[in-house]
């Protein structure tokens, strides 16, 4: 993932971000080998655990809480929830209580028990003001977490969420769940010393060296995991981290399309296997329009209409990244036949600028990093063609956010994360009056759409409402996508049992070696 | 002797002082709020506020230096509000690795720039000279992340003689550790002994051209005795600079180069609190660093002092 998807993942407009992590492993055929040790080459320095520390989790330490966290929900083949420490759930008639029964005699690393207590403390820690967490932003949709019995926790919700069980299966801060005992005993020092019921147990960490997990004898699915230990490596160059995966130091990299040249090269390699997820979401782009020019519709169509994403692709990632033509994504169960994308028309696009009348000058912010530089001037090429001045504002990426809540821009890159369910974020970024509705725009019919879709359990209907969302935001032009999410991983050939990468998590808790 | 220590030391106390407010001023006008930071972006105006307080950055700058400053007299450098480690503990964790690879890489500098220096000095303007100052001009202009990657392909990916990445203390598997920092130490020392090499060598062509040397020559010593014993020293001043202003520059070359070997040393803790904005250890470990560079500058006028007793006495 890139950086400014790993900043937006951090800022997303999301309470609980979902991913399909799916258990068992995709290779069902092949028989599974226990025994053995791998290094994954990761991308960042992990900061720690604890979500009162860190807030907020990045792709490494995702990678990480995969295997010593548990979740309470997993995604299954087909991107439905499927049990994990919850055996199974009921719901209320409006969506907006959910009941989980647990599963019974699982114990955390520490021998603490895991029961409805322990859930509701890990949560009631997250929600209380007194900690202030950052991670508090996203289960502002859950009112509370009752435990009305050992094994049963019920969930009570702001609003309706009829796919909760879905949008909570990742690994994320909100979801994983810490032992209460560890985090107590242990203070300050339990933000390095995680303990949760995962796969794998926590041996040892040098900081920004490696972290060293070692397999949960007493794991409650019996069997697994396969892979003895698991040493995670930050790798942060690129380059030698794609060279560590050639000369065998690494088993399994992190890797995106910014390095376009290693997955060319990795695909011709027999010894290497390219894993690749085309997920849900894209690269986005949210105009002002509250301010000029962009508060009118002319100018946006235009600028929306000057864009030829496959040359931008061929200049940023060697022709990796995919076209998007609306906010879901391949790897969304969305698909639209009709999704209203403008066309890309230079002639079309200059006449409405004439038609305009005035010159159209702004300034987009673009993050300071060399990503972010050329997308920046690729678009001011774009748009430069059609008569168009773009001034390129380079701001340290936590900046973005900063500058786009309060509406401080004219034209901001944002991102929508690869979700199990749409409804989170697009509710967040298109319902009116939302904090994250970035482009100010306010349509009763979006409303209308936004707020069927998500209290509707039929799919159908639910995919006629994203579909008509669409082509109401593409004829508006109040947002733009340029690229679906794309996730990469390079492993050696004789790594086994990698799941997708939903969401960019690289789980390989799964995994084992032919 | 004493003297003169007594007044360099004396002297290094407004140049740690003037370090102490620029590494503040850095870290403390850089744009965004460190509240901001610590809070996130979810955080509300009153969280913000409240924790400006606590922290005393609602208060003028010139009191948080002073602050700031006695906090550091006593020892206290602050706290990663990332990962709650102190910047004494996060320093102390990582200063091995930066260590190990700063000296190891000057020593492979010297180890090549000091007999090549000799060797240029004794047949100055021949092929041989021309061709290894032409080579040294080459070298310079490599960026390191280019010579990096180079010796990785080369002798981790297609030779594998030694690993791209990677590190072991030296107290748990000493010849492991060595083996993980050739290649840094390498790529480092390659940038390192051009300079090293022409400083010498013409010092040295002067040094050569002087009446003892003709003397020495005339009472027949042999040459590698005239260019070991007797023009060596006298021409090894400029050198001890340039190796302790190296130290200082290496340091740079950390950044760089620990980041692409994945080396846990100070440039990549250093990269990671710009990157998380981490302002409380990138405050801490530019000032321990600036104390560090001018301890070492104070280190190479001792040595200057021991060289030449001119120095020491004030005559030159």
């Amino acid at each position: 993932m890139t950086k400014i998807a790993a900043a937006a993942r951090k800022h997303a407009p999301i309470f609980l971000v979902a991913a399909f992590a799916v258990l068992p492993p995709a290779e069902p055929a092949q028989a599974q080998k226990s025994g053995g040790s791998i290094t994954v080459g990761q991308e960042l320095d992990i900061a720690g655990f604890d979500p009162l520390k860190v807030g907020v989790y990045d792709t490494s330490t995702f990678t990480a809480a995969a295997a010593i966290f548990d979740t309470l929900t997993t995604l299954n083949e087909k991107g439905e929830a499927a049990p994990k420490l919850a055996v199974s759930w009921t719901h209320s008639e409006d969506y907006k209580s959910w009941t989980f029964k647990l599963r019974e005699g699982v114990k955390f690393h520490d021998g603490t028990p895991f029961n409805a207590q322990a859930f509701k403390e890990n949560f009631d820690r997250q929600k209380d003001p007194a900690n202030k967490c950052r991670c508090a932003f996203y289960i502002t949709n859950i009112k509370e977490v009752l435990a009305p019995d050992e094994y049963t926790v019920v969930y009570n919700l702001t609003d309706p969420s009829v796919n909760l069980p879905a949008t909570i299966t990742i690994q994320s801060q909100n979801n994983v769940v810490h032992s209460p005992t560890a985090w107590k005993t242990k203070g300050d020092d339990y933000n390095r010393n995680p303990v949760g019921t995962g796969p794998y147990i926590l041996k040892s960490w040098t900081a920004g060296d490696r972290m060293v997990l070692e397999k949960n004898p007493n794991y409650w699915d019996k069997g697994r995991p396969y892979l003895d230990r698991i040493i995670l490596k930050p790798l942060p160059d690129a380059q030698s981290r794609f060279a560590s995966l050639q000369s065998g130091e690494a088993d399994i990299i992190w890797d995106d399309e910014a390095d376009a040249d290693n997955i060319t090269r990795a695909q011709k390699d027999p010894k290497l296997t390219v894993h690749t997820y085309k997920g849900s979401g894209a690269a986005v782009y949210a105009f002002n329009t509250k301010v000029a020019p962009f508060d009118d519709v002319r100018v946006r169509q235009a600028l929306v209409m000057a864009l030829d994403r496959p040359k931008m692709s061929q200049a940023i990632s060697n022709g990796l990244s995919r076209p998007a033509t609306n906010p879901y994504g391949d790897g969304s169960w969305v698909k639209c036949k009709d999704d209203g994308a403008l066309p890309f028309d230079v002639e079309k696009a200059k006449a409405l600028i004439k038609d305009y009348g005035k010159p159209v000058e702004f300034k987009m912010l673009v993050t300071a990093t060399p990503r972010g530089r050329m997308v920046g001037q690729v678009l001011q090429q774009f748009w430069k063609r059609v008569g168009a001045n773009m001034e390129i504002e380079q701001v340290d990426q936590a900046t973005i956010p900063s500058r786009a809540f309060p509406r401080q821009f004219q034209m901001t890159p944002w991102r929508i994360v690869d979700l199990a369910d749409p409804d989170p974020q697009m509710y967040a970024n298109f319902r009116s009056g939302s904090p994250l509705a970035l482009a100010g725009y306010s349509n009763p019919e979006l409303d209308k759409l936004l707020d069927h879709a998500r209290v509707t359990p039929d799919l159908g209907e639910r995919t006629e409402d994203y579909c008509a969302i669409s082509r109401l935001i593409n004829k508006e032009a109040i947002w733009f996508w340029t690229f679906q999410n794309t996730y990469y991983a390079l492993s050696s050939a004789k790594l086994k049992g990698f799941p997708k990468i939903y969401n960019g998590v690289i789980d390989v808790s799964t995994t084992w070696l032919e | 002797m004493l003297n003169f220590v007594v007044r360099r030391l004396l002297g290094m106390l407004p140049v740690l002082l003037a370090a102490s407010l620029l590494t503040f001023l850095i870290a403390s006008l850089l744009p965004g709020d460190l509240a901001l930071v610590i809070l996130g972006d979810q955080a509300t105006p009153e969280n913000v506020a409240a924790l400006r307080r606590d922290m005393g950055l609602d208060q003028p700058l010139w009191w948080r230096y002073l602050s700031w400053l006695g906090h550091v007299l006593q020892g206290d450098l602050g706290r990663s509000f990332r990962t709650g480690q102190t910047v004494l503990q996060a320093v102390a964790e990582r200063i091995p690795v930066s260590l190990q690879l700063m000296l190891m890489a000057e020593f492979i500098g010297l180890l090549i720039g000091v007999p090549v220096a000799i060797a240029c000095a004794a047949r100055a303007g021949s092929a041989f000279d021309r061709f290894m100052t032409g080579s040294a001009f080459a070298m310079l202009s490599m960026p390191s992340f280019l010579v990096a990657i180079l010796l990785i392909y080369l002798f981790a990916v297609e030779l594998h003689w030694l690993p791209a990445t990677g590190y072991v203390p030296f107290t748990e598997e000493p010849l492991a550790n060595l083996r993980f920092f050739v290649l840094p130490a390498l790529t480092l020392a390659l940038a390192e002994w051009p300079g090293i090499m022409r400083v010498l060598r013409s010092d040295m062509i002067a040094t050569l051209q002087e009446d003892y040397i003709a003397l020495a020559k005339a009472k027949g010593l042999k040459p590698a005795r005239i260019l070991f014993v007797h023009a060596l020293k006298p021409s090894s001043l400029t050198l001890v600079t340039v190796t302790g202003i190296n130290i200082g520059r290496l340091l740079g070359g950390t950044l760089i180069v620990e980041s692409i070997f994945a080396l846990p040393g100070i440039g990549r803790l250093l990269v990671g609190a710009i990157y998380t904005r981490d302002l409380v250890i990138l405050q801490g470990v530019v000032l321990l660093v600036a104390c560090g560079f001018v301890l070492v500058n104070f280190i190479v006028d001792m040595l200057y002092a021991v060289l030449d007793p001119r120095i020491r006495h004030g005559h030159a």
